[in-house]
């Protein structure tokens, strides 16, 4: 199905990344958000409440980031498709309702423009520490999806895939941007109405009495009517049958609570989207994401200067995790390096995918920043001269923690 | 629990409400057998958030009845409550009070306040009507859940309006906590004996206090614009023509039974 041609401004834009996001979401047909300002992602929600009365879209602002998550769950049930935008102390509070969400396979998104933490910790700027909160936050095994953009023009572009992703499988998607992603200003363009696939929503179109809500297709995936339409819905966070009654047993739990598991799982190959570069003749490949893979690019460049062979590979789907490519290629290099703004998160999947086969080197930032490219290459240089095999993911100080708690690579011995 | 779900079908009826039209989405503490029998469409959603989640089925499509059951309503989702009635969301907001916090007339309620305090409380309860009112909600009212057709006369009432009503019921918490449903009965009983009608009375003077009778009624009803009349109308003298306004693309239904854009 196409964009509906009310619903997207076509043109070239010089904009930043928040405000392509709100564009992006009523490109994607998304017509309610509901969301509690905080910096760095108000300017998303400031643009999606300028663009959406014009387009029959609704923006309202709620009491907190509890509210605005479970309003957006309520308004997916009623029909509409659905967002909230945040950072880091509102995405923690959303976390209890994005497992509720998750358990009533509810499709909607969640913009996350990621600043410095812990706890209030730097609002006006980056950081990349909610990556494992985004796939572990709420209590409870499920499924979910994050994306990384890393421009202006892919929060655009991306915002709708998730919107795509959401539908398709019935889930909470994570849009993983970050403060430098989110106030960069860049030229975005948006194509025309007809040139933006859009992911309809699962509608079951058989009899009302027969409608069983959470009974799956064959990819694992149950169809999804709108409330007020005669269904009778039982719809509960509580473990429930196919009926959506509550149960108590275990025979249930592993089966409900599995398939919301596995039809994530299942269908990783049609979600993941992965960019390589370089991979082909690299002994060092940088493993990257969001703003961290765009410092990177320089990184690769001044080591491939210096003579190294080292190549990319760039998460756009960070959760389901690239678990066998990874494998892959860690047979095939002697080492892995991830750069990200935090001290140590995605790095631990990547190792744990390695099994041993290629030295995994963490190259953190504390965040309130980004990566200075001479360090992702003194990192790439440093392993690609190392002979040992290190069991545990090495940790590489950059040259600001180097001035501040000494050490490096060297340090290890 | 269930009582009231039969006193609310009656309500829907005397309001010639169709039951499909009708999402019910509650919180935790709220979660009678009986809404699966009457026809319309249930979610039992997170602790405190019924009127958070029902603010957004009410927004995502205009044409829906919300009514949101709260059972923890005062606590975890006060500040929804209190938003709610400020925007004056079209909710027609039905509290079950047990009393969790509070002992009456000299009688611990047994509800959870006995595990939690098992040497009785004494914090000052809210009094619900009062506070919605204060916060503009456009009608309140208290029963107790044997008042059942003063009960269904009020929920019928305020599903005619347009805009947020508070409804609070006295009833006894649900049978796992007091363990045999005898002491539901007797005590649901003790508030019906124990409580006088005053309709209209002020809402600042119905406050639930010890040893003293409760008072019940309609206390308040009054017109006010609904959050999304008061939206159309300012976007609309702000925007002109390019205004659609809320609830042409995204109410009632354009794509048909099931579907929508």
């Amino acid at each position: 199905m196409k964009a509906d041609q009310r619903d997207v401004l076509s043109g070239v834009y010089y904009i930043d990344g928040d405000v392509a996001a709100g564009y992006g979401a009523l490109a994607a047909g998304c017509k309610f958000i509901a969301g509690y300002p905080i910096t760095p992602s108000t300017e998303a929600a400031e643009a999606f409440a300028r663009i959406a009365p014009k387009s029959g879209a609704l923006f309202i602002q709620m009491e907190d980031e509890l509210a605005s998550v479970s309003a957006i769950v309520g308004g997916a049930w009623a029909g509409a498709k659905t967002m909230t935008i945040t950072s880091g102390p509102g995405y923690s509070l959303m976390m209890e309702t994005v497992g509720f969400g998750a358990m009533l396979e509810t499709p909607f998104v969640l913009l996350n423009i990621q600043r410095g933490g812990p706890s209030t910790g730097v609002p006006t700027k980056t950081g990349q520490a909610d990556m494992m909160q985004a796939r572990w936050g709420s209590h409870g095994d499920y499924g979910l999806i994050a994306i990384a953009p890393e421009s202006p023009q892919e929060l655009f572009d991306y915002t709708i895939k998730a919107f795509n992703l959401a539908e398709k499988y019935r889930c909470p998607v994570m849009i993983m941007s970050d403060e430098c992603v989110g106030h960069m200003t860049e030229k975005v363009v948006i194509p025309p109405a007809e040139e933006i696939e859009i992911e309809p929503r699962r509608w079951y179109t058989g009899s009302p009495d027969e409608y069983v809500p959470f009974k799956p297709d064959k990819d694992l995936v149950p169809r999804m009517v709108k409330a007020g339409s005669g269904h009778k819905l039982y719809i509960s966070g509580r473990l429930h049958d196919e009926r959506g009654y509550p149960v108590d047993d275990e025979h249930y739990k592993l089966k409900y609570v599995r398939r919301l598991v596995d039809k994530i799982k299942c269908n990783k190959d049609k979600i993941i989207e992965l960019k390589e570069e370089q991979i082909d003749d690299a002994d060092v490949i940088v493993v990257s994401y969001g703003i961290s893979s765009r410092v990177a690019i320089r990184g690769i460049e001044m080591a491939r200067e210096r003579g190294i062979k080292v190549g990319s590979l760039r998460l756009v789907t960070v959760w389901p995790f690239p678990d066998e490519r990874i494998t892959e290629l860690a047979k095939k290099v002697k080492a892995l390096v991830v750069p990200e703004i935090n001290y140590g998160q995605v790095v631990f999947d990547v190792a744990r995918c390695c099994h041993g086969n290629a030295n995994v080197v963490l190259v953190p930032h504390g965040g309130a920043g980004v990566h200075v490219p001479d360090d992702i290459c003194d990192a790439i240089v440093s392993v690609a001269k190392e002979e040992r095999k290190i069991e545990e993911v090495i940790e590489f100080k950059t040259k600001l923690e180097i001035s501040v708690f000494g050490g490096g690579l060297k340090s290890k011995e | 629990m269930n009582e009231i779900i039969t006193t609310f079908a009656q309500a829907l009826e005397k309001a010639d409400v169709k039951p499909d039209q009708v999402c019910v989405p509650s919180d935790i503490l709220f979660e009678p057998e009986t809404v699966k029998r009457f026809g319309f469409d249930y979610f039992h959603t997170t602790r405190g958030r019924a009127i958070a989640f029902g603010t957004g089925l009410k927004l995502a499509n205009p044409a829906l009845k919300v009514v949101p059951f709260a059972g923890d309503l005062m606590t975890i989702g006060g500040n929804h409550f209190v938003h709610g009635s400020r925007r004056n969301m079209e909710l027609t907001v039905i509290c079950i009070n047990n009393f969790v916090y509070r002992k009456i007339a000299g009688k611990s309620a047994p509800s959870a306040a006995q595990k939690f305090s098992p040497y009785s409380t004494f914090e000052e309860p809210f009094n619900i009507p009062h506070l919605g009112n204060s916060c503009s909600a456009i009608y309140t009212a208290r029963w107790t859940a044997l008042h059942t057709e003063e009960l269904a006369a009020s929920i019928a009432e305020a599903l005619g309006k347009k805009g947020l009503s508070v409804i609070e019921i006295l009833a006894p918490g649900p049978d796992y906590y007091t363990g045999i449903s005898k002491v539901n009965v007797d005590l649901v009983r003790f508030y019906y004996d124990n409580s006088e009608i005053r309709n209209n009375e002020d809402p600042k003077n119905v406050g639930i206090k010890p040893d003293s009778r409760i008072i019940v009624g309609k206390f308040t009803s009054k017109e006010r614009p609904t959050f999304i009349d008061q939206y159309n109308a300012q976007l609309s003298s702000v925007l002109g023509e390019k205004f659609i306004p809320h609830g042409i693309r995204s109410g009632a239904d354009p794509g048909g039974k099931n579907g929508g854009d």
